[in-house]
């Protein structure tokens, strides 16, 4: 019982409080199939139970309508989550701002799984280390901005790294916009911004956000990006190499 | 009449007039916009001063380029919400094609399903010379049933 607790940043009261409804979103049905995969089990691992919410619909992202409409898509998924869990997670940083917007009354708990994560337990559960690697951690612009929805600790991913000896860089990068909102409207806006973001990162682009992925993948020469999940598999001993 | 064209603005954004009236043209928001890392020698405040004054401004390069990022929000002294306004105007006009797209595919699948939303807007991929990333982009293509098939 006490190893399931150390599990959490806060103490929960019971062991029923573990289970969280998951609200994994349109990416990661498609695009982001591996973020999804790859999330699950670092939740298996770390013993924290996510049930998908049933029948879930798109949360709107940006392009949905009035902010009315979108506000009314993310609480129609949180009336669904109700079955499950009234605490939820969801790994889309846009997917999770809708959400917390939409939770006007605060009766539902929900988070992104970077807020979950407790790197002392995460700590006793490696079996590699990152010595020698570099990285560039790289949250972009809704994991961070704006601070009613943003993440509790803006600084997770470097804890992470340091903690495991990885070296750091681009601190001056790690909120820059990718463009990725407009990625297929305007490409030339990606490219130019993701530009700077490129120059200015050492070693591997660690994201957590699908669209960051997908568009810092496709302009990236030298650059490995990688979801933070991976690296958290790898840290794990699940994955050979990042 | 273009009261009401202002009113229409402002309800979508989803927020009072007076939450965007506040602004003191402090300009703070243009000192930080992404879109000035890139040169594109814009100011947001401009975006809320037109339509103060009456005038919508379809074209500006704000509503044409603004990536929502909330730079601007972030760093404004009454957190105006800039790129709700944005939002809001854009959605007044017929769209891009991939925001339509998007949308239709919400009202077809429940979701965006993405295969149905590359099919869709695959001209204009070709077109803007997207496909010479496609190398890049085999990795997310995998093959997933309509959404409505999975009941999940
Ligand atoms: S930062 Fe805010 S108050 Fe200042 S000019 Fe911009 S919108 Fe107006
Ligand atoms: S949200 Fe739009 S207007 Fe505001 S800083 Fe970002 S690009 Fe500029």
């Amino acid at each position: 019982m006490d190893k399931i607790h150390e599990l959490f940043l806060s103490p929960f009261p019971s062991e029923e409080m573990m289970h969280y409804a998951y609200y994994p979103g349109c990416s990661l049905k498609g695009s982001a199939k591996k973020l999804d995969r790859d999330l699950r089990r670092v939740f298996e691992i770390l013993g924290i139970k996510l049930t998908e919410i049933e029948n879930w619909k798109c949360c709107g992202a940006f392009e949905y309508g009035s902010l009315k409409q979108i506000r009314e898509m993310s609480k129609v998924n949180l009336k669904k989550a109700e079955r499950i869990s009234f605490q939820l997670i969801a790994a889309c940083p846009l997917c999770c701002k809708n959400l917390k917007e939409a939770n006007e009354d605060k009766k539902y708990s929900i988070y992104h799984p970077l807020e979950i994560l407790n790197v002392d337990v995460l700590f006793a559960k490696a079996k590699r280390e990152l010595r020698g690697l570099p990285f560039t951690p790289y949250y972009g612009c809704l994991l961070l901005r704006p601070k009613e929805t943003a993440i509790k600790d803006p600084y997770v991913m470097e804890r992470v790294i340091d903690k495991f000896g990885g070296s750091l860089s681009g601190e001056k990068i790690r909120d820059r916009c990718c463009g990725g909102n407009r990625f297929f409207v305007d490409k030339e806006l990606s490219l130019e911004l993701t530009r700077t973001i490129l120059a200015k990162s050492r070693g591997f682009l660690v994201v957590f956000c699908p669209l960051c992925h997908m568009v810092l993948r496709t302009f990236s020469e030298r650059n490995k990006v990688i979801y933070f999940t991976e690296l958290l598999l790898y840290l794990m001993g699940e994955r050979e190499k990042l | 009449m273009l009261k009401t064209e202002r009113d229409e603005i402002f309800e979508k954004t989803g927020q009072r007039r007076e939450d965007f009236s506040v602004c003191m043209g402090c300009k703070i928001c243009a000192s930080v916009c992404t879109l000035n890392d890139i040169g594109k020698n814009v100011n947001p405040q401009d975006l809320l001063l037109s339509i103060f004054l009456g005038h919508i401004p379809n074209d500006h390069s704000i509503v044409t380029y603004c990536t929502s990022c909330y730079r601007c929000v972030e760093s404004c002294p009454w957190r105006i919400k800039i790129p709700e306004i944005v939002r809001a105007i854009r959605e007044r006009s017929k769209g891009d094609l991939f925001t339509r797209t998007f949308k239709s595919s919400i009202a077809i699948f429940g979701r965006a399903y993405e295969p149905y939303i590359f099919f869709r807007i695959l001209p204009f991929l070709l077109k803007k010379g997207y496909l010479r990333y496609l190398p890049r982009w085999i990795r997310y293509m995998n093959f997933s049933f309509p959404p409505f098939l999975l009941r999940r």
